[in-house]
């Protein structure tokens, strides 16, 4: 019984192992050929496009929500040490240290880890993988890097534009509804925004966005088993992605911030 | 004698503990037509994804041209892959792009020339220009294999491989396939290696034939020596019956 489950152990982790190994030759083989021609100028145009641009919307309303939500919750709590005041600061130092980024980074995950699994995962079980391959073109030129290096460099954008929206979604709602001054909000919000704030904030981007995209390709891209094969290449994405974004967040937060 | 313009020898190929391929031994000369038949799951997409590369044999060899391919890599791997073209079952059509971008996909040139391709190759195929500017989605099933064929014979390859090509469609749509395979064979003057069990496709587009059974070729010859064969597993397959040496996974 006891060697049962030594040997049940001890494959899972081998198996987590062998996986970790396949995950890091992949990104290792994706960011060598992204340094190498030819590279798809198309390609990555397309995928900035829908990564960045069409991400927008929903990154953006999460951001005013989440500012406009957290501005309150600032007021409720420091009303009651008479703290109240803190809102702007708060609020700032929130949005763009941890909510900007990880709720975006939350969001794109959703919406495009599922969708790079899904469109390769569905490639690779359509044989448009295989077809490319016969056709002298190598997938992880035409179809990872480009995904990847989009990401990479979306992403702080994105999240330059969360942190804004997530700002005046705070001072919108402190301004119309909790009494505060406008010009007096906005100064006290610059005065607490420091450059490392908003540095660390795209560098977690930049860094989710590269988890985003690897995640993505890489469980479709050994997506197997028709469409039960795409659909848990699909699920494995967005919650690894999930995973590593939260856990890249943690690392990244303690290194700034920690001393 | 000519140099085969494929050569297989004892190409053995295994997925765990399954034995797919077990000593492949094929011959494939310029210009020839052949078609290898068998049941599904005997290891014929595998014998094609072997000689292109995509998947690598546990022994044997592969010859292309008289030269060894096992284990080409980078510019000799694509030098390589640029003498075939492949017309895959499903068409593996790219959904993303248009019907012209996918069959001028191997071509170089300007947008304008490469269209222009397109819109020729489409014609070989019996499709009229309006349709190159649909994607893939926006066709039928006839029509996604024949923009298929447009597009593994539009860089003018020396040999095509044909998987399954009549597989999904209806007895016209087949037949027009088939000859279609047939004329752009003997117009081209392609070697064509075509895998399939639809035995209305081996009787168009066949020179010879060969049948691969358990991992190993089990019969070959050309076609007018298909019906009075006495393998007795060619002989079954060639008729359809439930009654021989061939047993179905399964079946008692």
């Amino acid at each position: 019984m006891a060697m049962n489950l030594l040997i049940a152990i001890g494959a899972s982790v081998l198996a987590g192992l062998a996986g970790i190994g396949r995950l890091t030759r992949f990104g290792a083989t994706a960011l060598i050929r992204l340094l190498q021609p030819p590279w798809y100028p198309a390609q990555y145009l397309q995928q900035m496009l829908v990564i960045g641009w069409l991400s927008l919307p929903v990154v953006g309303l999460t951001a005013i929500f989440t500012g406009s939500a957290l501005a309150q919750q600032i007021f409720i709590g420091g009303s009651r040490f008479n703290a109240a005041s803190t809102v702007p600061a708060v609020t700032v130092i929130g949005v763009v240290r941890e909510l900007g980024p990880v709720l975006g980074g939350l969001m794109v995950a959703g919406r495009v880890a599922s969708a790079m699994a899904a469109e390769l995962g569905t490639m690779r079980v359509t044989e448009q993988i295989d077809a490319l391959v016969t056709l002298r073109t190598d997938p992880f030129r035409w179809l990872v890097a480009p995904r990847l290096l989009a990401a990479v460099l979306v992403m702080p954008a994105l999240v330059l534009v969360s942190n804004a929206l997530g700002v005046m979604g705070g001072w919108l709602l402190a301004t119309q509804r909790l009494g505060f001054n406008s010009a007096q909000y906005l100064a006290t919000t610059a005065r607490y925004l420091e450059a490392d704030d908003v540095i660390s904030s795209l560098v977690k981007a930049a860094v989710f966005g590269f988890f985003i995209a690897l995640m993505g390709c890489y469980h479709g891209y050994h997506s197997g088993g028709g469409a039960a094969g795409v659909g848990r290449a699909t699920t494995n994405a967005v919650v690894s992605s999930f995973i590593l974004i939260l856990l890249a967040n943690l690392v990244i937060t303690v290194i700034v911030f920690g001393s | 004698m000519s140099v085969p313009r494929i050569e297989l020898v004892g190409l053995a190929k295994r997925f765990g503990s399954r034995q797919v391929l077990d000593g492949v031994d094929l011959a494939v000369m310029p210009g020839e037509s052949m078609v290898i038949i068998g049941g599904s799951g005997t290891g014929k997409s595998v014998t094609l994804k072997l000689i292109l590369g995509l998947l690598c044999p546990d022994a044997g060899a592969i010859h292309v041209d008289g030269q060894n391919v096992i284990g080409l890599k980078g510019a000799a791997l694509d030098a390589h892959r640029a003498r075939f073209g492949m017309l895959f079952q499903g068409g593996a059509l790219f959904d993303s792009l248009s019907v012209w971008r996918n069959v001028s996909f191997a071509l170089a040139g300007t947008a304008a020339s490469r269209r222009a391709a397109a819109i020729d190759n489409l014609a070989r195929v019996g499709l009229a220009a309006d349709v190159a500017d649909l994607r893939p989605a926006e066709l039928s099933g006839g029509m996604q294999k024949r923009v298929a064929l447009a597009r593994a014979i539009a860089p003018r390859p020396p040999i095509i491989f044909f998987d399954e090509p009549t597989a999904g469609l209806d007895p016209i749509t087949a037949a027009v396939i088939n000859d279609l395979i047939r004329e752009l064979a003997t117009d081209l003057k392609i070697t064509a290696l075509t895998i399939t069990h639809d035995m209305h496709s081996v009787r168009t587009v066949a020179d010879k034939v060969a049948m691969l059974h358990a991992g190993k070729i089990i019969w070959q010859g050309p076609l007018t020596s298909l019906d009075g064969c006495d393998n007795p597993y060619v002989h079954q397959f060639i008729t359809g019956s439930a009654q021989g040496p061939i047993s179905m996974p399964g079946r008692r």
